[in-house]
């Protein structure tokens, strides 16, 4: 699925989650191993694949306009077989080369790849920090997040840009464990309200004021 | 010395009291982007570029100087505090860095790592002054196919000899490539993969793919994480942050030898500075073994901070050359960069330097003056910064949140890119989550346009004959650099695979 093609359908869906959440989920209970152990970065090759059939229908069906040559279908319809071929490869090695364990969690080990250039700097990544930290990501402070956002940009138009900021500056304090709420709350008025100000005033750009609109 | 004189024209300009405001502006912004875990300058650039509009370019981009330096000044503070360092380019430095600041000279890390990074950039800065207006001259030669070559080398060269598995970086180059396709098609007027939305007519803002690959995405993996990792413990510089003359002498080489590595990898379209801190990095360990310095790897050692941190701004430094004369980015920050030169309507290239060099003259000048006034903000302040990583973090991602989202509806008041913004942050996510390089992502949405322009301007003159992109002897060179590279770099990889293996299953022998 392309982005362009998520954000078509979301507004209609009305939620949070798109296909890469929903593709992840089997893999979120990780105690039980199953096929999808190890497995779950099949995610992003259902990505790449959804994103090169968009692009083979996008080529397909495309209206071309004018008669240059090569012409408009060239350079996408190159990129579709590169797409395809990056899929395919992806797919078998992560078929046959399950992550395991602790690595199915080295999440942002940082490139080592400089390793390889120099083989004196083995031993040389900063690694002794982490105790082993549970692997598997935590769907439910990603999904409230994404929720916030959400709920955010359906906010933006209706009820102006003061409380819907500072509405998502709190949600996303709350759920990354702030435990102050009566603070956080008073925080992020004046966070959302400095921008306004300095946007409306300083800059002029134009922020949505809401149903604030007379008021302010 | 023609150069020398533009140069100085160009510090008249840049020396005028409001732009001497701009420049202290983003280093300070820069360094506090830096000093924080997780964000680089690139995420700074991005989120900042939409607020700039209303400068005139010149006041911006004197800006960004400060903002690409300060990042790079401050990206190792939280590496050498923290042992968590800010950006990739702070790995290298990272290592000796934060045994020193165990060993309770942490003041004395800080100093070194400044004035590294002084070195480093200044070297760098004053390499781009000569050779930049060599390299554009050099570059009017250049015709469609070997922009192509320019093109399909950095492509490849980001993708698939830099990163950690060629295949992730593949794919992370093809879904770049994809986003960079929609849009109206120039040459034709065709509307491609637009769903027929106006709003996707000009093609999806490279301000809300970087926001969303490098600010959002970040948010998200964090918030992924937060509750899982356990905390790190600062550690509080103290002492004063000056470096003996002894320790000045024995820092000095190791300084300009990292310089050494950065210069030349700048100009390569090889995806920043991690190759060169970690080459760095290794010869002072080897130095250090064939003279018998006990410090490297026990209470840290200096010169294993130096070099790492001089060559990670010296790369930068002379990408910035490559950037101005060539158009061509070589890392993420100046990918971003390019975009900023296009948000003004201006084309980096050889051309910048005849009808740009009101521009550019003051920019370089800027950067020497932002080497200076990060050199002064790091020395004296070094401990002020470290305040800066006892933000709670849930402040700290809610204001980056929100600031996001802030700089995204800045450019067209449209909820579409805030969706998109969103989607964009969840790939981002996803990638991280899967060690997915970003960086591939941003070079190919940034020159995938002049990609398929030059090679079907390419191939529309020589009538569709492939051989046309091999016809002169850059090409040529380009191209067999690149196979060699690719070859090198495969042959690496198996390697490692080999040698990984080979200690699994001594592993699974010793359970």
């Amino acid at each position: 699925m392309s982005i362009t093609d998520k954000t078509a359908t979301r507004p209609d869906t009305g939620t949070g989650t798109d296909g890469a959440d929903t593709n992840t989920e089997p893999a979120a209970p990780a105690p039980k191993r199953s096929f999808w152990t190890g497995r779950s970065e099949l995610v992003v090759v259902a990505l790449v694949l959804a994103v090169a059939i968009f692009l083979t229908v996008g080529t397909v069906t495309m209206d071309v306009a004018g008669d240059t040559v090569p012409g408009p279908k060239f350079f996408p319809t190159i990129i579709c077989v590169m797409l395809y071929a990056v899929a395919g490869v992806l797919g078998f090695q992560i078929l046959r080369n399950p992550a395991r364990g602790k690595e199915a969690a080295a999440d942002e080990s940082g490139p080592d790849d400089t390793d390889a250039l120099d083989p004196d700097a083995d031993g040389a990544t900063p690694d002794p920090k982490t105790p082993e930290p549970k692997t598997y990501t935590d769907w439910k402070t990603v999904g409230i997040l994404v929720g916030s956002i959400v709920a955010f940009i359906l906010l933006l138009p209706i009820a102006g840009w003061i409380l819907s900021a500072a509405f998502l500056f709190w949600m996303v304090c709350f759920v990354l464990g702030s435990k102050r709420r009566l603070f956080d709350a008073s925080l992020a008025i004046l966070f959302s309200s400095a921008i306004q100000l300095a946007f409306n005033a300083l800059l002029g750009l134009n922020l949505p004021s809401g149903f604030l609109e007379g008021v302010l | 010395m023609e150069s020398l004189n533009l140069l100085f024209d160009g510090f008249a300009d840049a020396l005028t009291p409001i732009n001497l405001l701009w420049v202290v502006v983003g280093a300070v912004l820069g360094t506090a982007v830096g000093v924080l875990p997780g964000l680089g300058s690139a995420m700074a650039v991005a989120l900042l570029l939409p607020v700039t509009f209303s400068l005139d370019p010149t006041a911006a981009f004197i800006m960004f100087a400060g903002v690409y330096f300060g990042g790079l000044f401050g990206d190792s503070t939280s590496g050498i505090l923290l042992n968590t360092p800010g950006n990739s380019s702070a790995i290298a430095s990272s290592i000796e860095g934060h045994k020193l600041a165990k060993d309770g000279r942490a003041a004395k890390a800080l100093a070194t790592a400044a004035i590294g990074a002084f070195i480093g950039g200044l070297l760098a800065t004053t390499v781009v002054v000569f050779f930049a207006p060599v390299l554009a001259q050099m570059a009017t030669l250049f015709g469609p196919a070997e922009y192509f070559a320019l093109a399909a080398f950095a492509f490849l060269a980001i993708s698939a000899v830099v990163s950690d598995s060629m295949i992730k970086g593949l794919a992370a180059l093809g879904i770049g490539l994809a986003l960079s396709v929609v849009g109206v098609d120039g040459p034709s007027g065709t509307s491609r993969f637009t769903l027929g939305l106006p709003q996707l007519f000009d093609g999806i803002s490279i301000i809300v793919i970087t926001v969303g690959l490098l600010a959002l995405g970040e948010v998200i993996s964090v918030a992924s994480r937060i509750h899982r990792d356990p905390n790190h413990s600062q550690i509080r510089p103290s002492g004063r942050p000056w470096l003996r003359p002894s320790e000045f002498k024995k820092a000095l080489p190791a300084w300009l030898r990292g310089a050494g590595f950065g210069l030349p990898f700048g100009v390569i379209p090889a995806g920043g500075s991690e190759v060169p801190t970690f080459l760095a990095y290794g010869t002072e360990k080897k130095l250090a073994q064939r003279n018998g310095d006990t410090d490297f790897g026990t209470t840290g050692s200096i010169k294993g901070l130096a070099a790492p941190e001089a060559a990670s701004n010296a790369t930068a430094g002379t990408a910035m050359g490559a950037l101005l004369a060539l158009g061509l980015p070589t890392s993420a920050t100046a990918a971003i960069m390019l975009a900023a030169f296009q948000q003004y309507g201006l084309q980096p290239g050889p051309l910048l330097f005849e009808r740009g060099a009101d521009l550019v003259w003051p920019l370089l000048a800027s950067m020497f003056i932002g080497l200076v006034v990060l050199l002064v903000l790091n020395l004296q302040f070094a401990a002020l910064w470290a305040k800066l990583l006892l933000i709670p973090r849930h402040y700290l991602y809610a204001s980056i949140t929100v600031l996001a989202m802030l700089g995204v509806y800045a450019i067209s008041s449209s909820t579409i890119d805030l969706w998109l913004l969103l989607g964009i942050g969840l790939l981002g996510f996803v990638m991280r989550r899967y060690a997915f390089p970003v960086a591939p992502v941003l070079i190919a949405v940034i020159l995938g346009p002049l990609a398929e322009t030059e090679l079907r301007r390419a191939l529309s003159v020589s009538e569709g004959d492939l051989g046309v992109l091999v016809s002169s002897p850059f090409t040529i060179t380009l191209y067999i650099v690149l196979a060699a590279g690719l070859i090198f770099s495969a042959v690496q990889h198996l390697r490692r695979r080999k040698a990984e293996a080979q200690q699994q299953d001594r592993e699974l022998v010793d359970a």
